[in-house]
């Protein structure tokens, strides 16, 4: 599994935080929305379900997950 | 794409039936998402029209919609285009701060919407419903426009000022809200300064209000022990890049415009929700029958078992494609523009029309019929209800766990059917924001 961000659509709202915070934090900016950044650019199997949660309920469609 | 001008010659089509003085205004005034479908047929992706002496350009179509979406504010200021809302929201609120000051605003505005207040507000507006719907008895009709700018003000005010301002909500403030609407019409986008009555109510019922809320602030500041988990706590607690907090005034613009965008929003996409559900007797059927199986009593509605319910989503997803809420967005042009070799003036303002793209047929063929089960657009820019791109409406998850939360507690319940003809329940395309032509009268009947 690869995880794809589009940051120009995050406005930090935090649903991946709360889904997946191994994957995923999200990052006051000096400037703006916080931005989600990804901790686990290949996440380990056990956490791919709330991986494809996050990208799911993304309220924005920040998210991509490409499958291997 | 959209890059800076080098030389460009060719300019954007312009709209027939333009009158000397007012341009295209009068026909504009009477119903603007039919007169913009007319001016996408008649000139294409790029038509001007004149609104009042205001150039404007109709951009249309996904390829111009995810340019309008992606330019920068530098360029097409979101801020010049709404200046109307600057008297309603207050000085120094959104798009009348400086950029950096409005930026941490509105990262000040998704702080509330974030999973720990989300968790609270879904609480609250199942609450709402319910004392909503304790006096309705086994059978009855209602009109649901009316009822629903109710509810939907009661879970607003909820959900932003807490439980205790809500009990307390007075007439005064409904009235005072209700001023500052009537500030936000169609001439106040032609300039919101002009001498008229509606305008001085509007200033007056401002400073009440700023009042009102300023004294809400006040109380919760000299007991800061207490957690609210509502929205004006977060913009409370917000700061600027420097450190510093929000004015009160500021707070209160905050709260103003969060109401401003989510209530009329809401309340008319939750007419035309049960409008359609009581006219699609078929799709209906069967979305009642998901909510039966998945909400057995009101105490099981939570964010989380609010997030995957398929039918009804798909359901709402086609009445905000065929009841846009927001029927038009715009930008001021501040930098000049070259659109596919098209100019677009600085000075001029850029539109997009959400309720034409929803009509395209190229991405919607058959678009007046109701499908909840068409096929998804392979474009982010056709099907756009809370626009896209880095601006896109912040309060749309809220949103739509505001719809589900009042559907999963209406639809086990209560059967509903239109009580006129059908063909009477229509947009009403006068107003800013799209609603059903009042009154909306449904029958309810308790199921056995």
């Amino acid at each position: 599994m690869k995880i794809k961000i589009d940051l120009a659509l995050c406005q930090g709202h935090s649903v991946c935080l709360s889904e997946a915070p191994e994957v995923f934090d999200v990052i006051d900016q000096d400037d703006g929305y916080p931005q989600v950044r990804v901790l686990l650019e290949n996440p380990p199997q056990e956490l791919h379900e709330r991986v494809m949660k996050a990208a799911k309920y993304c309220p924005n469609n920040v998210i991509t997950v490409l499958e291997d | 794409m959209i890059q800076n001008v080098v030389a460009s010659v060719k300019l954007p089509p312009k709209v027939s039936g333009e009158k000397q003085g007012s341009g295209h205004m009068e026909e504009f005034g009477v119903n603007f998402a039919r007169f913009m479908m007319r001016c996408n047929a008649e000139c294409g992706e790029l038509a001007e029209f004149n609104m009042g002496g205001q150039q404007t350009v109709l951009m249309s179509g996904p390829e111009a919609q995810e340019a309008f979406f992606k330019t920068l504010d530098l360029k097409l200021s979101r801020a010049a285009a709404y200046q109307a809302t600057v008297p309603v929201f207050g000085k120094g609120v959104i798009f009348d701060a400086p950029p950096d000051k409005m930026k941490a605003q509105l990262k000040i505005q998704v702080d509330a919407l974030r999973y720990q207040n989300m968790k609270n507000y879904s609480t609250v507006i199942s609450q709402e419903v319910e004392d909503w719907v304790a006096s309705w008895g086994d059978e009855g009709e209602l009109d649901f426009l009316d009822e629903f700018l109710r509810l939907t003000l009661h879970t607003a005010t909820h959900c932003l000022l807490g439980k205790d301002f809500r009990d307390r909500m007075t007439e005064e403030f409904r009235e005072l809200y209700h001023a500052l609407e009537k500030g936000l019409q169609a001439i106040a986008f032609v300039d919101p300064y002009m001498q008229q009555p509606v305008f001085e109510a509007r200033d007056k019922a401002l400073v009440r209000l700023q009042a009102l809320i300023g004294g809400i602030i006040a109380e919760r500041r000299a007991s800061s022990h207490i957690e609210y988990g509502d929205a004006l706590e977060t913009f409370m607690a917000g700061t600027y890049t420097d450190g510093s907090q929000l004015t009160e005034n500021e707070i209160t613009g905050l709260v103003i415009a969060t109401m401003f965008a989510g209530h009329h929003t809401s309340s008319g996409t939750a007419t035309w929700t049960l409008t359609e559900l009581a006219r699609q007797k078929e799709y209906s059927a069967e979305v009642s029958e998901e909510l039966q199986a998945l909400f057995k009593s009101a105490s099981e509605i939570t964010l989380e078992s609010l997030r995957e319910i398929p039918k009804l989503e798909a359901f709402i997803e086609e009445v905000l494609r065929l009841h846009p809420p927001l029927v038009l967005l715009m930008r001021r042009v501040i930098e000049d523009i070259d659109y596919n070799g098209t100019l677009i003036e600085a000075g001029k303002t850029v539109a997009i029309s959400i309720y034409g793209s929803h009509r395209n047929t190229d991405y919607f063929p058959d678009p007046e019929k109701f499908d909840p089960y068409r096929p998804k657009p392979d474009t982010l820019f056709a099907y756009i209800p809370f626009g896209g791109g880095p601006h896109k409406c912040a309060g749309n998850a809220f949103a739509m766990m505001q719809m589900k939360a009042i559907f999963a507690a209406l639809l086990p319940r209560y059967e509903f059917e239109l009580v006129d003809p059908d063909e009477t329940y229509q947009d009403d395309l006068s107003a800013i924001v799209l609603k059903p032509t009042g009154p909306c009268r449904l029958r309810y009947t308790k199921r056995t």
